[in-house]
């Protein structure tokens, strides 16, 4: 994961996550859209048709003063914690499982 | 992203399973179910040397065949892009079966041992020594460990009363897993996916459990379907850290 930012201002932010296709770029996507203070954000896999362009560039507009790529470490802190818990559930669900069996 | 996740396995046998999740956003779920698929390493061969192939089929193709033999991987053991040797020397008349191959590492074998490779007549030999690589299903579809991972929506099945005494009674078709009125998972193979097996005479009502999903996860026998599922979800959780590592900085 190569990350190269496009263009940053106070409110907004367009940044190349290279390496990265659709399985994270949604996931990361919904979860900004669930944080407080985001406004918009949207990604782009294929950016102009492809103009050289193949990696996936993610945009963010926030609101409220809160900075685009604080905005972004958040989602991705919030998607770990989120994924932790449901590691720990899954396992123990397949544990029951097991012990059932 | 909802919180609380609910996790319950509806089904399961040796290699595949049903997993019911509730609390997932659909981004999320589409996310593992991609993971799944596209993520998670096993060993295919992917180098093949021939000593001696006198069998009807090229190198090539016998090749191929080679790659799409499922074998079994030991994750904690070995990095994407290491890899194992494999080897086959079998004479004919004989069918010359996965379960013949024989690996260098014993945690690397064939996960089925029935496999055809190819048939051989009177006079035809095959034998050659071969790599297994860990990698990606990215990098090639014969390294994908889940063959048909997929999910739908849990659906809730209430009756409201009788159906008019004068209607027809037409198939009422579902497929995967329904929750009865008092949470009860079943799902339609149990009754033939046709609702009035269940509820004859009923009007029902069907609607889609929301952030419930139930996931179909098959595995071929390359790894657990417990270990293709945990694997998956840190997979993404692992993308997500180095992220929030580099945005930090």
């Amino acid at each position: 994961m190569e990350l190269r930012v496009i263009d940053k201002t106070d409110e907004e932010l367009r940044i190349e996550i290279a390496g990265e296709d659709h399985t994270f770029m949604n996931v990361l996507k919904g979860q900004l859209l669930n944080t407080d203070g985001v406004a918009a954000a949207t990604y782009d896999m294929n950016p102009e048709q492809s103009g050289g362009q193949t990696e996936p560039i993610l945009s963010v507009k926030t609101e409220d003063g809160l900075d685009p790529l604080d905005a972004l470490g958040e989602a991705a802190t919030g998607i770990s914690d989120n994924l932790a818990d449901l590691y720990d559930r899954i396992e123990a669900a397949f544990d029951d499982a097991a012990a059932e069996a | 992203m909802a919180d609380d996740f609910d996790v319950e396995v509806v089904t399961r046998d040796d290699r595949s399973a049903r997993l019911l999740v509730r609390g997932l956003t659909p981004a999320v779920a589409n996310g593992l179910r991609r993971t799944m698929l596209s993520e998670v390493p096993t060993f295919s061969i992917d180098t093949v040397r021939f000593v001696e192939n006198s069998s009807v089929m090229f190198d090539e193709m016998v090749g191929l065949r080679l790659g799409l033999v499922p074998l079994t991987t030991p994750l904690d053991d070995y990095e994407v892009g290491e890899s194992a040797t494999l080897a086959l020397d079998v004479e004919g008349p004989a069918t010359a079966y996965s379960g013949d191959i024989e690996t260098s590492d014993d945690l690397v074998q064939p996960a089925d041992e029935n496999v055809p490779i190819i048939e051989l007549k009177e006079g035809q030999r095959l034998e050659f020594e071969a790599d297994a690589v860990l990698d990606t299903g990215k990098e090639h579809a014969k390294h994908q460990g889940g063959v048909a991972v997929g999910y739908r929506h849990l659906q809730r099945v209430t009756v409201v009363g009788d159906a008019d005494e004068f209607d027809e009674e037409e198939p009422n078709i579902l497929r995967g897993v329904i929750e009865t009125e008092d949470g009860e998972l079943v799902h339609t193979e149990e009754f033939d996916a046709d609702l009035t097996n269940r509820h004859p005479g009923k009007e029902l009502e069907i609607e889609d459990v929301p952030s419930a999903f139930v996931f179909h996860i098959e595995s071929d026998g390359s790894l657990s379907v417990d270990e293709l599922t945990l694997r998956a979800v840190q997979s993404l959780r692992d993308r997500a850290d180095e992220l929030a590592e580099k945005v930090a900085v």
